[in-house]
């Protein structure tokens, strides 16, 4: 018995070696797809490689010289030395990395917690599930400059704290270091929370349904098959909406920087709005270039991780 | 072990009624099969006496035991799906342990009892590979032992071998039968397929059109069948039908089949009936009272399918491979035994 079964599954994975006409039609094919191959490369690397370029010279449009005799402004790897001396850089690495370390276990457990409430139906299941989705529509700008307004010294949140506290509130939420990072959060928790709802809805509605049955029928409360069905086969889309709204996250700019303008000080300045700063206002670009490459690099790393955790997912 | 009764059981969804009224006692310890086409009510019945579904009337009783609005966990019903619903990220120990930690059992006795189950089914060498992998014959054994671990008194399979190739059916079939011979739990099988359920039930309950149309022992239903549908349903082909019309004759009576001849039968009351026969009680009879005309003739290895035509009348014949056969487009010259003839009413298509 054991051994017919043994055989039965070897004839169906064992995985052939190419037939030899195989291996010259791929020789074929590779001939054909490289010029088109070759364009993409080059559309995906020459922007890379042009910073890499860039990065290591002193070079800014304000110098008179086109960007490709930048060399005569070499200066080696002194942009990344600045960049590891720079403080306002590490500073607004680390509040990216706080924002991200808050925005993204929130939103996956209101986006989880939302997924189980509608995973079965309700009445009005449509129509709320509807709603819930329209933050994620909104323009991103459009979102900072509601909470912008939101919050407000004299604006619509003050309004309801002065009615539970009884008395007139005015904090200033955007003004103060500690509560303008606060708001800022809240604003992207708000915007993309139903994003992770959408993706680990999807994820759930797939857990097959038989198999929760089986559970049941074998006695498992709702706690038990839900960490030992449903949780473990979401594995794969739950570390893909982590990983993106964890790089999403760390690009974050648009409702920031309306909404305080990575101010008061620098107590909201995430690394793209120090990103977009000295490229605008200060207009050292072959310094801009060393940033944006470091952050690739943070980024790739995660995405790497993501990817491996994927695998063994699997 | 309990007995299972069922009670003017029935299910509609909105307009359709899914099964009308189903009065069927299962004996304890007894594997009964629920047979019927795609849409017969078979799946239904089997959902409400797990608990999956409510009943829109009637009741189910497991030893005497209303089980109404009582939860399928509560049941202590086993129940196989028809893909088996493992646990694939687990490992095949995972999967038999899962009813034992869900109701608390001592890690200890779990290892026993899986160890023991294990043994039972051949899986011990395979305790710790993941399941997603498993072939299917293994998957089936998995998904019986993790349902038996918990030793559920009534055991529910849905279409269990639906989705193995022809050739593991058989080996499964009779894999299934030593298990239940083993666990003597009371099963209930749904299939659509005749031969598992003459093959491994003890008694067989035939569905049409959410009716139950006959409960009896495999040979029961096929010698006797209570219809002209389970006639059709139960056998490899079916049982023969044509209209005929009874008539006394000197040598007894006789029923009148028009272009295919007449054929004696044991009794009956003069009028139009359905005659039946089953196409393996053909007897080739040069003398015989009965000629239709072979049209195709089909070899299977040990048996020959004659199928015949007189008129607007078809029949088929199944002989063995060794008996000289005509040919096709020849007459064919045919007895068939009167003891061996079903009569049926042609209005209500009930057995006479």
């Amino acid at each position: 018995m054991t051994d017919m079964t043994t055989q039965h599954m070897d004839t169906t994975a064992a995985p052939e070696t190419p037939a030899p006409e195989g291996a010259e039609e791929k020789r074929l094919g590779f001939w054909l797809t490289l010029p088109a191959q070759l364009l993409v490369l080059f559309i995906a690397l020459f922007p890379i490689l042009m910073q890499v370029y860039i990065s290591l010279t002193d070079w800014s449009p304000l110098d008179g010289i086109p960007w490709y005799r930048a060399y005569e402004l070499w200066i080696g790897l002194l942009n990344y030395v600045d960049l590891a001396n720079d403080p306002r850089f590490w500073s607004a690495l680390w509040r990216t990395c706080i924002v991200m370390a808050v925005c993204v276990p929130v939103q996956f457990l209101l986006g989880l917690g939302l997924a189980i409430l509608f995973v079965d139906d309700f009445r009005g299941k449509r129509v709320l599930y509807s709603t819930i989705l329209v933050p994620m529509m909104v323009v991103p700008a459009v979102a900072g400059y509601m909470f912008f307004m939101l919050f407000q010294s004299g604006g619509p949140v003050n309004d309801i704290l002065s009615f539970f506290a009884g008395r007139p509130v005015t904090i200033a939420w955007l003004s103060d270091p500690d509560l303008a990072l606060f708001a800022t959060i809240v604003s992207d928790i708000w915007q993309w929370t139903p994003l992770m709802f959408l993706i680990l809805l999807a994820g759930m509605v797939s857990v097959p349904q038989d198999q929760q049955m089986a559970a049941v029928l074998l006695g498992a409360s709702w706690t038990r098959r839900f960490f030992t069905i449903v949780l473990p086969r979401m594995k794969t889309i739950i570390i893909i909406a982590i990983a993106i709204r964890v790089i999403e996250n760390f690009k974050v700019f648009d409702n920031f920087y309306i909404m305080t303008g990575g101010g008061p000080g620098v107590a909201t300045e995430t690394i793209s709005i120090y990103i977009y700063k000295v490229t605008q206002q200060e207009l050292i670009w072959g310094y801009v270039a060393a940033i944006a490459l470091a952050i690739l690099i943070v980024l790739s790393i995660v995405s790497a991780l993501a990817i491996k955790k994927l695998r063994a997912a699997q | 072990m309990t007995e299972i009764v069922m009670q003017n059981l029935g299910r509609d969804f909105g307009d359709f009624t899914a099964l009308a009224a189903m009065d069927l006692t299962i004996g304890s310890g007894e594997f009964v099969a629920l047979l019927g086409p795609s849409g017969c009510g078979k799946s239904t019945t089997m959902n409400m006496i797990a608990g999956m579904l409510d009943p829109s009337h009637g009741e189910i009783r497991f030893d005497g035991r209303n089980m109404n609005g009582v939860p399928m966990a509560k049941r202590g019903v086993g129940f196989v799906f028809q893909n088996y619903a493992i646990f694939t990220h687990m490992t095949v120990r995972e999967n038999l342990a899962y009813g034992l930690k869900a109701r608390g059992v001592k890690s200890a006795e779990v290892t026993r009892r899986v160890g023991e189950i294990a043994e039972l089914l051949q899986l011990t060498p395979m305790l710790d590979r993941r399941a997603a992998g498993l072939s299917v014959n293994i998957l089936q054994r998995l998904a019986i032992g993790r349902s038996a671990i918990v030793e559920p008194a009534i055991f529910l399979l849905d279409e269990p071998l639906s989705n193995v190739d022809a050739a593991f059916r058989a080996v499964m079939r009779s894999e299934l039968k030593a298990l239940q011979r083993q666990f003597r739990q009371t099963m209930v099988y749904v299939t659509h397929d005749q031969l598992e359920a003459m093959t491994m039930a003890d008694r067989i309950a035939v569905m049409d059109h959410g009716k139950l149309l006959q409960v009896g022992t495999p040979l029961d239903v096929y010698n006797h069948p209570a219809d002209t549908f389970v006639a059709r349903f139960i056998g490899a082909p079916g049982m023969n039908l044509m209209t005929g019309r009874v008539t006394g004759a000197d040598t007894g009576t006789v029923v009148d089949l028009g272009p295919a001849g007449r054929c004696a039968v044991t009794a009956g009351q003069g009028g139009d009936v359905i005659f039946g026969f089953r196409p393996e009680e053909v007897h080739p009879d040069p003398q015989g009272p009965m000629e239709m005309t072979v049209t195709t003739v089909e070899r299977i290895g040990a048996r020959t399918i004659l199928h015949l035509a007189a008129g607007p009348l078809e029949a088929k014949a199944v002989l063995d491979s060794e008996t000289p056969v005509p040919d096709q487009g020849e007459a064919f010259r045919f007895s068939v035994p009167a003891a061996s003839v079903r009569l049926f009413d042609p209005k209500t298509e009930r057995a006479l």
